[in-house]
């Protein structure tokens, strides 16, 4: 964790060299036919180029990475958006991952009354459940069940008394699909209830063409962009390794070409976690462009609403 | 746009068409070939969504290699840089959303399969 800058929202009392903790204030500017997640975080503009004025005149050691804390109602997406839109920004930073917290003990009590908590599950990589050292067993099992229903994608892992090791959090993006489903599992969606979030995830029975892919989801995420919590997967587009695909709402992260598979398994892997959109809608819809696409959609996993 | 060359700066690079445009800031990149792939891409993009666009009553084509021009059947068109613009264009030229879950859509997509 050395030559690593951390913005909060509030000071706290952390043992940190004061020049790599700064506060940032939220600020959002909405942008012309802005949605919600493509606002611009001001705050986050200033005290990233902040930091990088700072370490290019030498008054901070050279950064390895920066790590936003956001205040507990934050939507991620602006801040992902703020990152890949800005026009300094994109060129030195890049989103290496996002990580949220789940209170064992409170957990499902904001999974219920905040839409933004089930939006913070759903953009994250890593959720790391606190205070199990205060949970009985059941209720650490029953919320991490939950969490993993709402992002299929996602590595949870538990954090007694706080001490983790900071390699666990920041591991290789690579390794995401440790914990997605296996062409095995199948269960059935309840169709009945699909006003609230659930997970779909597929796979294709063949490469896919990555242009056509690209106008599919491009007009997803036009129409149903807010409704599309995540995106996130690893497509095989006919290359020798995957494409990297990551979205969350309307903001994609750049995809990345890999040069390899992760694994011997080279078939693609897609969740999509969203809103008012059934999996049976989503696999219709790609079912129809297979001719474009160049190959057919497989459901492999569906979860039902939580 | 830059009043002094007439150029246009795109800050941003959709990500569909990201890599593509990653392809030519790699060092020792052979210039050429990233024209002819870039050219080869626009090309099967514009087909690609046309398939879909049909539907509207709208179609799509490259424009000097810079842009893509859209037009309706009566006659309006709207110069767009990429998919991430193409789409708000196409629904205002089209008058009713453009959604790929519409069933309308998939039945014509499908039609004659």
């Amino acid at each position: 964790m050395a030559n690593t800058a951390v913005l909060v929202n509030e000071f706290g009392k952390v043992g940190l060299d004061h020049h790599l903790l700064r506060r940032a204030d939220e600020k959002t500017v909405l942008l012309e036919h802005g949605c919600v997640c493509c606002t611009t975080r001001e705050d986050l503009v200033y005290a990233l180029l902040n930091l990088l004025d700072d370490e290019d005149k030498g008054r901070i050691p050279a950064l390895d990475r920066v790590v936003v804390e956001t205040t507990g109602l934050a939507d991620p997406a602006p801040i992902l958006f703020t990152v890949f839109s800005h026009p300094v920004l994109q060129h030195h930073y890049y989103v290496e991952r996002v990580i949220s917290t789940a209170d064992v003990l409170n957990g499902h009590l904001h999974l219920d009354r905040n839409p933004e908590a089930t939006r913070q599950v759903a953009a994250s990589d890593v959720v790391v459940l606190t205070k199990t050292d205060v949970a009985e067993d059941g209720e650490i099992s029953a919320l991490r069940a939950r969490l993993q229903r709402i992002n299929p994608s996602a590595l949870i892992i538990e954090v007694p008394f706080g001490e983790v090791d900071p390699d666990q959090l920041l591991r290789p993006a690579a390794d995401w699909n440790n914990s997605a489903p296996t062409p095995e599992a199948f269960v059935v969606a309840d169709g009945a209830h699909v006003s609230r979030t659930h997970s779909t995830s597929l796979t294709f029975d063949g490469p896919v063409d990555w242009a056509a892919f690209g106008t599919w989801l491009s007009m997803l995420l036009h129409a149903r962009g807010e409704d599309v919590l995540r995106v996130k997967g690893l497509l095989d587009a006919g290359e020798t390794g995957p494409v990297l695909l990551n979205g969350v709402q309307h903001v994609m992260h750049p995809p990345e070409h890999l040069e390899a598979w992760p694994d011997d398994d080279r078939r693609s892997r897609l969740v999509f976690i969203a809103r008012g959109i059934s999996s049976e809608e989503l696999i219709g819809s790609l079912e129809a462009f297979r001719r474009i696409i160049g190959a057919r959609p497989r459901l492999l996993e569906a979860n039902a609403p939580v | 746009m830059c009043v002094l060359c007439g150029r246009d700066f795109v800050a941003q690079v959709h990500w569909t068409n990201r890599h593509i445009e990653d392809k030519a800031r790699v060092s020792g990149s052979d210039p050429l070939e990233y024209q002819r792939d870039r050219r080869r891409d626009r090309v099967h993009r514009a087909a690609l969504t046309n398939e879909v666009l049909r539907h509207y009553g709208l179609r799509v084509e490259d424009w000097s290699g810079s842009k893509y021009l859209l037009r309706d059947k009566k006659g309006r068109s709207e110069i767009v840089q990429d998919l991430g613009a193409l789409w708000p264009a196409a629904e205002k030229l089209a008058g009713r959303p453009l959604d790929p879950l519409d069933p309308a859509l998939l039945h014509t997509l499908t039609e004659g399969d």
